[in-house]
């Protein structure tokens, strides 16, 4: 069993990715052996309207049943997100939030980023919070966003206590000021951008929030998802039990998923 | 293997087990019958660790020509290359920042190498680090390293390549039949252009080729921070000029638009320190089994036996 958590739909708008639709995505994980995508909107980022993308999400994925595990993609700046949050987790059974401040307009520790992230978390629901999707040295002039801060992820994660945090396609994560900050436990890591062995950012990082921090995650289609699987053959010599933890269990209980 | 044979986890990250290095990935496997692979190992073609490889741009960035130096570094990526199959890394010790330093660092950089390539000379070759504005002692730099062993040369971004500046050095390259691998980005945020403001980009790579089509000029890290669809697209029409595949964005489709746009016989394969994602990379990349070869090491063993014997 194998699950990624760092997976994205659509359409980016600065680059041609060439595996957008579900069906393309489906393809790529069974050609890699991933067994269940946890998924977001690209378009949700970008259209004025986040909702419509979540909309466009559940219409794609749900015919491939429990392959795909989105998550909503709330802009707190638009109007009626609280009942359009309401829909996506009611009504479509999505199982986090993403959150794109950069994107968006807001800030994490603003007025609307406090209210989206006490919401998200009165749902019981982790927030998913990507540090970047593209290298910022390779941007387009109208790409303004910039990478999410490690240092304002230790002050909300103060402000909400009782939020979960899915940290994806983040560099820069030392594991013992997220422990100080309150994240051992509630927060879970993937290593698209991190190393295991050389740099060995991934062993630290179990050193520091334990083996139950860390998950596969290969920012596909993004990324080439290679990268990420000889990352996790260059685990296999941890027991069993905790490379199937980041191979898919952690992924699992962090969303309350059946598998 | 069975349960009880594990290492448990603190073992294992105490020891760098983790790390598989060293031999010690080979003395385990010798020992244990091979742990049952997670299910994403589908996606990785079959032996995949025993694929040759040669690592055309890598570093050693500690001074380890130092008395006590601290090796752990330096030991951590033999580790890291020893289990990804990684036979032969080329490393060079470039002065970044873009600041211009007397000769004496130079050299002092290119002992560190040189430092490295005497303790593990069947694992690292060496580039040597010049900086062309040095003048004439930067060639005599030149002749020192590759008296002592070194392969090739390495330029950072103290000068554009298309600046005349540059030309001796590259002659320099033409005459001794060796590699000149050089930094490259075409950087498109206003951070990075005020850090690099001479960091060259894949016009400049083609500016110097033209003028001297037998240098053997590699663009490096394809990957290394910039728009990578723009170099490669600039880097069509100068046949001469390769391209390696290092650098920590590890973008869907760069080695399929390298393939596409260059041509195989123009592609090396290289990590610049982002060892797992660098290898994952070409081994996700549509490719056959000998573009793949070619990729991770005949192509830079072309260019070696280039050199005079």
């Amino acid at each position: 069993m194998l699950i990624d958590v760092n997976a994205h739909l659509g359409h980016y708008p600065f680059r041609r990715l060439r595996h957008r639709t579900a069906a393309e995505l489906i393809a790529l994980m069974d050609a890699n052996g991933i067994d269940r995508a946890v998924v977001s909107s690209l378009h949700a980022v970008f259209y004025r309207d986040a909702h419509r993308g979540n909309e466009e999400l559940y219409e794609e994925t749900k015919r491939y049943g429990s392959r795909f595990i989105p998550v909503a993609t709330v802009n707190p700046k638009y109007v009626g997100w609280r009942r359009d949050l309401d829909e996506a987790v009611e009504r479509w059974g999505m199982k986090g939030v993403a959150l794109v401040p950069e994107h968006h307009g807001y800030a994490l520790d603003d007025e609307l980023g406090r209210a989206a992230l006490a919401r998200i978390a009165e749902l019981g629901l982790p927030v998913v919070l990507t540090q970047r999707f593209e290298d910022r040295r390779q941007r387009h002039h109208w790409d303004v966003a910039e990478d999410l801060e490690v240092k304002t992820l230790l002050k909300i994660a103060g402000e909400h206590p009782n939020l979960k945090f899915l940290l994806s396609n983040w560099i820069g994560l030392d594991g013992a000021a997220l422990a100080k900050a309150g994240l051992k436990g509630r927060c879970l890591i993937d290593f698209a951008r991190l190393h295991v062995m050389y740099l060995k950012d991934v062993p630290r990082l179990i050193e520091t929030l334990g083996v139950e921090a860390i998950a596969f995650g290969s920012h596909m289609p993004f990324d080439y998802v290679g990268p990420s699987l000889v990352k996790l053959a260059n685990l296999e010599r941890l027991p069993a039990a905790d490379l199937e933890k980041i191979a898919w269990r952690n992924a699992a209980e962090f969303f309350h998923i059946d598998v | 293997m069975r349960e009880s044979d594990r290492p448990n986890r603190r073992e294992i990250l105490k020891a760098g087990g983790l790390l598989l290095g060293a031999g010690s990935a080979g003395r385990a496997a010798a020992a244990d019958p091979k742990p049952e692979p997670p299910s994403g190992c589908v996606g990785l073609p079959d032996s995949w660790r025993a694929m040759r490889k040669f690592d055309a741009h890598n570093h050693v960035f500690e001074p380890v020509q130092e008395p006590d130096a601290d090796w752990s570094r330096a030991e951590a990526l033999l580790e890291a290359a020893e289990a990804m199959g990684i036979e032969k890394l080329c490393c060079s010790k470039p002065i970044t920042g873009g600041k211009m330093v007397g000769i004496e660092e130079v050299r002092a950089a290119n002992d560190s190498i040189l430092a490295a390539m005497r303790r593990y000379p069947d694992r690292i070759a060496g580039y040597c680090f010049v900086q062309p504005g040095n003048g004439p002692v930067a060639l005599d730099e030149i002749e020192r390293c590759l008296d002592a062993g070194m392969i090739g040369v390495k330029l950072y971004n103290q000068f554009k390549y298309s600046d005349p500046i540059v030309f001796p050095v590259a002659e320099r390259c033409v005459e001794r039949r060796i590699p000149m691998l050089g930094h490259s980005g075409h950087v498109t945020d206003a951070r990075t252009r005020a850090a690099q403001p001479r960091i060259s980009d894949s016009l400049d790579f083609c500016a110097l080729a033209s003028r001297y089509p037998e240098l053997m000029l590699i663009l490096g890290h394809v990957n290394g921070g910039g728009d990578w669809e723009w170099a490669i697209k600039g880097l069509r029409d100068c046949p001469s000029v390769y391209v390696d595949t290092s650098g920590s964005v590890l973008e869907d489709d760069t080695i399929g638009m390298c393939v596409r746009e260059l041509g195989v016989e123009r592609i090396l394969f290289a990590t610049d320190m982002t060892v797992e994602g660098c290898v994952g990379k070409i081994l996700s990349a549509d490719l056959t089994a000998e573009q793949r070869e070619a990729i991770f090491w005949r192509n830079l063993q072309k260019i070696l036996d280039r050199r005079p014997s």
